[in-house]
């Protein structure tokens, strides 16, 4: 098979970097790196650290160094004043009971054991600074007996735990109070990140969102989509032996398409997955791809409302410019939540409904509109719940109705959809390269155990974020599993009117591998 | 020492009622207003449906029994039933129930007291246990985690000695006193501890109604801490 990546060349991969799995040299040099933010072997340009600079584990921009206790009371109080955090805060204030329960179901927490890990003790952080600085009860506490006090040393641990933290959700599932951990990790980092610490790898990112040339996470320029799109158009013709020119900027169009910008630097299949469907169900003129903004990706979800609020407006402007009337959402965890969610809540009257591609190819099957060979995929198969989609969203039995309908031999982990175990790089920490090693020797520790259970040759994960961070798992761990996504499967199933039937293409691809 | 205790079952046990019931009420008040003057509209977009499905599976929550919990899980949900049962309807406090409030609540035998009661000491003293046995447990405990066991713990102890004078070495008025004292006390902190999840369980279980952020707030802390030209 031809290789795709040597067609990505001409776009700008600034955010794609080379794996660090391999050798325990590596795997030892990138815990240094994790013990010691100031050492970047990839980047030496960076200016090295004054030495009374805090050590953050993953890079920052401008790490700032002074006065960060005032710095931080400020911006929550400022958050406090424009935002509905309070009933919250003083809700959990009061009722956390310290059961501990959200202990063990956090995979964090069952690999290392370690306190800062605990959900319950993360969450209180930032409650004990709430209570001790803006409730009259804590004014009063500090008054007679002191107590809690925000230090540099409790900013080092908010800034640690809320990025060891990958907002999973699995511990709010499991609180019998129902503390919302990720919610106020969520908080805590919108407060951090207000006093500029945050990872410089998603600051990035939503800077070039925001603010940028490209409008994109991964600085994709509008020619290098209309080469990519050109590309898996050859690509479709190639394998399936029909002519897909993808419909670009079309206006009035029922479905507008977002997906992961990086799916069109790095999962072509998934891609052409989603293009063989909407092609096969007689759809092709009914959706669109925009030039204006094509990103789904919306790292606002994961530190910051100010960010989440303005990357769904310039998605809903895209929509509108179009004039389309649906979002449609790629294989996305946090994307589709992202939309899902907040097109409603901010998108006023432009709150277009928003669908996931999972779910418009199962209406598809459900419809009769697409045929899948059940003889193609013979490898057993199982399917990895993206946490955004599943336990914080509506995306559970969906896929497995669309994986059970042409996959003989498919599995389910253990524990399966909303209880199942994040990845290890949810919460925009997949896109943290520096804490790569962290992410694979125990962020993503239970996930890899997890696969390796079921046996299962082929891993499904619906999702950008997951995909990246269970390819770079089932390598680090030597897992013999591929990891792809729902629509990678459905391009070697599907049939394609007027084109080479399923068992055709298997031959051809088999001849090609050999 | 007979005056002491009917001034314990009159007047201050009335007291103690309305200073819980006013502080739940406020928290309550609080909270509703908050949310209301807050979120307004956007609360009926929140997913109410998922919301009330994830509190109604906290009803017999068996499917939260996830392994490393499971023996704790099921004391502290029992021991629920203790703590709401006997004091409501064990037939003595009926008639405190009625005089402060006029509500004539059912009665439960001593036959069914009694091992309630029991059970829910037994259960008091397993979470202490699990508090004081487990690591990660004792290590984010505070005082209050553990008074307020105790709290809870008194009034059982008390209320079952001055029913079973047989193993009671304290003379009965002095139990008697001690028993309607403790209650009382519990009564008064519940609101101001964690025991308001009494009334404030319901609030912290609707995240999905914080996650209806507010619109343009975004816009409004970045300008407040860095002007109106704020980047990213």
């Amino acid at each position: 098979m031809r290789s795709h990546r040597s067609s990505f060349d001409i776009t700008p991969i600034s955010l794609v970097r080379p794996l660090h799995a391999g050798s325990p040299k590596k795997r030892k040099r990138q815990k240094d790196i994790i013990m010691d933010g100031s050492k970047d072997p990839a980047t030496p340009k960076t200016p090295a650290p004054a030495p009374d600079v805090k050590k953050y584990p993953y890079y920052i921009e401008n790490p700032v160094t002074e006065n960060r206790v005032a710095r931080f009371l400020e911006a929550f109080a400022a958050i406090l004043e424009y935002s509905d955090y309070r009933p919250l805060l003083d809700s959990y204030c009061r009722s956390s009971a310290k059961c501990n329960r959200c202990a063990v179901s956090c995979p964090l927490f069952l690999t290392t054991g370690e306190q800062r890990d605990i959900p319950c003790y993360r969450t209180n952080l930032l409650l004990e600074t709430y209570r001790r600085y803006f409730t009259i009860d804590g004014w009063m506490k500090a008054r007679v007996s002191g107590g809690f006090e925000l230090t540099e040393g409790i900013i080092d641990e908010m800034l640690d735990g809320f990025y060891r933290c990958t907002a999973c959700r699995r511990c709010t599932r499991e609180c019998p109070m129902g503390i919302d951990h990720a919610l106020v990790t969520h908080l805590g980092r919108y407060i951090l990140s207000m006093i500029g610490i945050v990872p410089k790898a998603l600051q990035v990112s939503v800077r070039e969102q925001l603010e940028g040339e490209t409008r994109n996470t991964s600085k994709v320029p509008k020619t290098a989509l209309l080469n990519t799109l050109e590309f898996l158009s050859e690509e479709l013709e190639e394998q399936i032996g029909v002519k897909m020119e993808f419909p670009v900027d079309q206006p009035n169009r029922d479905l507008v398409f977002f997906c992961a910008v990086s799916d069109y630097l790095m999962e072509p299949e998934t891609l052409m997955g989603n293009a063989a469907v909407l092609y096969a169900a007689g759809d092709w003129d009914r959706w669109t791809i925009g030039t204006g903004n094509y990103d789904g990706i919306n790292y606002g979800l994961f530190y910051s409302d100010w960010h989440l609020e303005r990357i769904i407006k310039q998605l809903v402007g895209e929509v509108t410019r179009l004039n389309g009337k649906r979002v449609l959402i790629g294989e996305c965890g946090h994307a589709s939540r992202s939309a899902h969610d907040f097109v409603p809540v901010f998108g006023g009257r432009e709150a277009y409904p928003v669908i996931n591609f999972m779910e418009y190819t199962l209406e598809c099957i459900r419809k009769g509109k697409i045929k899948l060979d059940p003889d193609i995929v013979e490898e057993r198969v199982t399917y990895h719940d993206p946490c955004n989609i599943a336990r914080s969203g509506w995306i559970v039995e969906q896929p497995r109705e669309i994986l059970k309908t042409f996959v003989k031999d498919f599995v389910d982990m253990k524990p399966d959809g909303r209880d199942n175990f994040c990845c290890g790089g949810g919460g925009g920490l997949v896109s943290v390269d520096e804490i790569h090693e962290f992410r694979m020797s125990i962020g993503g520790r239970v996930k890899a155990e997890q696969i390796k259970q079921t046996g299962a040759s082929i891993c499904i994960a619906p999702c950008a974020n997951c995909k990246k961070q269970l390819k770079e798992l089932v390598e680090y761990y030597d897992i013999p599993c591929k990891v792809m996504g729902l629509h990678d499967l459905i391009l070697k199933a599907i049939y394609v009117p007027g084109g080479k039937t399923p068992a055709e293409r298997k031959e051809e691809a088999a001849m090609f591998e050999m | 020492m007979e005056q002491w205790i009917e001034f314990a079952k009159g007047p201050l046990f009335a007291f103690s009622f309305l200073v819980m019931i006013l502080g739940l009420a406020r928290l309550v008040l609080i909270q509703v207003y908050s949310l209301v003057a807050g979120k307004g509209r956007r609360l009926r977009k929140a997913p109410w449906g998922k919301m009330i499905a994830e509190a109604g599976s906290w009803v017999i929550p068996v499917k939260h029994l996830i392994p490393g919990t499971k023996i704790f899980s099921t004391v502290s949900y029992l021991f629920h039933f203790g703590v709401l049962i006997v004091p409501l309807f064990l037939a003595d406090h009926i008639v405190l129930w009625e005089g402060l409030l006029g509500v004539n609540l059912p009665q439960i035998g001593y036959g069914l007291a009694d091992p309630l009661t029991l059970f829910t000491i037994a259960c008091v003293l397993v979470l202490l246990g699990f508090r004081v046995m487990s690591p990660r447990t004792r290590s984010m405990s505070t005082k209050t985690d553990y008074l307020l066991l105790l709290a809870v713990l008194v009034p059982f102890v008390t209320g079952y000695l001055a029913l079973h004078p047989q193993y009671n070495p304290f003379p009965w008025d002095v139990t008697m006193l001690l028993h309607l004292l403790s209650a009382e006390l519990l009564l008064v902190i519940i609101p101001f501890t964690k025991l308001a999840h009494i009334v404030l369980f319901f609030f912290d279980r609707v995240s999905g109604l914080h996650w209806q952020l507010r619109p343009g707030s975004g816009d409004q802390v970045a300008e407040a801490l860095y002007g109106k030209e704020a980047k990213v």
